[in-house]
């Protein structure tokens, strides 16, 4: 656009996608916090939120907009070590949203969330409380999702200081903000590469979907 | 969708991974100083800190081992680990869990073991919780007097004066007469018809079981493989089995290998041989095997003696 500066701000992530990825940074800690404390009523709600999300953002990767689609931001390994390679190089690849790195964390992230949200459904905490499900199972293989859901927040964590790791090292090495635009959904032009065109999804989408997400999980528990 | 621009940053490459290896470095030390279970199996990990072990004979092994066996481990145990307790070892027991060490040695008062285990049963505190077995005074008197005596791994059982005697829990099952009936009901119509059949050979192990056992010996040479396999229906239930004196051979190993449940095999004065026994390994259930006047050899009977089967019999080395 001819009006354009570098300081010129572009949309490049819509509001459902924001709102899932603050959503869950906050169902985390209220899943960590609840566990720890004993609350396992609210640890229960919060997970089933973040099942009912994960299911949504699986959703939204197809028909979500541009940068929130899997095929924007999934890409070969060959991909992810080439811009791996050029990011340690010195060089700045851009990428409207998550970059191909970025993009293998929100896999892993989602995959590794969705089994922890699953082997909670099964599990106990050997006291009152067992996951909606833990009666579909026996007792021995309750147990054992337990402790697979205890290894798999292990996992989270590593993932989670990995993913601060990064923003840090976007932010203090390279001097971009990734932060501010999952606020805003605005990043700054010099950020964004020439000519991107990004189709963005009514918002009236994202709602159907998050409904038909919220269904499909009260028809798994129910 | 990418395009390339040089880095316009803060820090340098090399400085940053620096401060995120220190920082990272410093959470994980940050974590040790506030779990210190955390901290023991990081330490024992990296072989900075020995593994406690308990001795055999200790007052611990012999008497606070079974009582956390008894009351604690389906919690604090290998397969469950509430507040990252685990109580089935001297070593976990003295690393404590999530909120840090609950047995200070020589320090009852300040031992939250002692205090969780003598708090009343309505307090949510308590431990064990609500609906499980409580520690008797007894049990609770034993575990102050070893953490007094400073929670030692090798203090012996004679070095700890007061202790209340030793008290061994014998276990009575409980049988549950209508999953016995359940259980007996889905094989009813062919229990019935081998009753018939073969009168008197077939009875149930007691009357709160649905096991059943077999015992052919009555009927001598006159019962053959062709009569056993009659009760291949039944096989998932069959823990006793009684073939001695019986016309079977080796033609019915595959048939008795297929007996999960099978506890006790006699085969005496049988023309059965090393094929049989050789079917029978795999069986985790068989406990014993009588093999008298069988042409079963010692090289046979070997693999199944090592897996722990008892053998009656000559053995014969044909």
């Amino acid at each position: 656009m001819p009006n354009e500066t570098p300081n010129t701000r572009i949309e490049v992530w819509d509001a459902p996608t924001r709102l899932f990825h603050w959503s869950v940074v906050i169902l985390i800690f209220i899943s960590w916090l609840s566990a720890d404390q004993g609350y396992m009523k609210v640890h229960l709600a919060s997970g089933l939120t973040l099942l009912v999300l994960l299911l949504f953002r699986i959703g939204w990767g197809f028909a979500g907009a541009t940068t929130a689609r899997f095929s924007n931001f999934l890409h070969r390994p060959s991909s992810i070590f080439s811009y791996l390679k050029a990011l340690v190089g010195g060089s700045k690849p851009l990428h409207a949203g998550h970059n191909p790195a970025g993009g293998l964390m929100v896999l892993l992230l989602l995959e590794v969330l969705l089994a922890q949200a699953v082997t909670g459904l099964f599990g106990n905490d050997g006291l009152k409380f067992s996951g909606p499900l833990a009666l579909l199972v026996s007792a021995d293989m309750s147990d054992r999702l337990t402790q697979i859901h205890s290894l798999i927040f292990n996992i989270i964590l590593v993932l989670v200081w990995l993913h601060l790791v990064a923003i840090g090292f976007y932010f203090l090495v390279k001097g971009e903000n990734l932060v501010g635009p999952m606020v805003t959904g605005k990043k700054h032009r010099a950020h964004v590469p020439e000519g991107v065109a990004l189709v963005f999804t009514h918002p009236i989408v994202a709602l159907a979907l998050l409904l038909l997400s919220a269904a499909c999980a009260a028809w798994i528990l129910f | 969708m990418s395009d390339n621009t040089r880095a316009t940053g803060y820090l340098p490459a090399w400085l940053y991974l620096a401060l995120v290896a220190l920082v990272t470095t410093l959470g994980i030390a940050i974590a040790m100083a506030l779990r210190p279970a955390f901290a023991n199996s990081v330490l024992e990990f990296l072989h900075l800190q020995a593994t406690p072990q308990a001795a055999r004979n200790s007052f611990y092994a012999v008497r606070v081992a079974p009582l956390f066996e008894n009351h604690c481990i389906s919690c604090h145990g290998e397969r469950r680990q509430k507040a990252a307790l685990r109580l089935d070892s001297y070593a976990f027991a003295l690393r404590g869990g999530r909120h840090g060490t609950v047995i200070r040695a020589g320090d009852i008062k300040h031992s939250e073991l002692m205090e969780r285990i003598t708090l009343p049963p309505s307090d949510d505190r308590a431990m064990p919780p609500e609906g499980k077995t409580p520690l008797s005074p007894d049990e609770i008197k034993v575990i102050r007097l070893w953490i007094g005596a400073g929670a030692s791994p090798s203090i012996k059982v004679a070095a700890i004066k007061g202790a209340p005697r030793l008290v061994r829990d014998v276990a009575i099952p409980n049988f549950d007469l209508a999953q016995a009936m359940r259980q007996r009901a889905t094989l009813a119509a062919e229990v019935d018809r081998l009753s018939r059949r073969y009168p008197g050979l077939l009875s149930y192990q007691s009357r709160n079981s649905a096991d059943m056992e077999l015992d052919a010996s009555s009927r001598g040479a006159a019962f053959g493989d062709a009569d056993l396999k009659a009760f291949a229906p039944v096989t998932s239930r069959l823990v006793r089995i009684d073939l001695s004196g019986t016309g079977i051979t080796d033609a019915s190993a595959s048939l008795l290998a297929a007996m999960p449940a099978l506890k006790a095999l006699r085969l005496a004065n049988t023309k059965t041989g090393d094929n049989l026994v050789a079917a029978l390994v795999p069986l985790k259930s068989l406990k014993s095997l009588t093999e008298t006047g069988t042409g079963a050899t010692q090289a046979s009977l070997a693999s199944l003696r090592a897996r722990g089967v008892t053998i009656y019999g000559d053995g014969d080395a044909k």
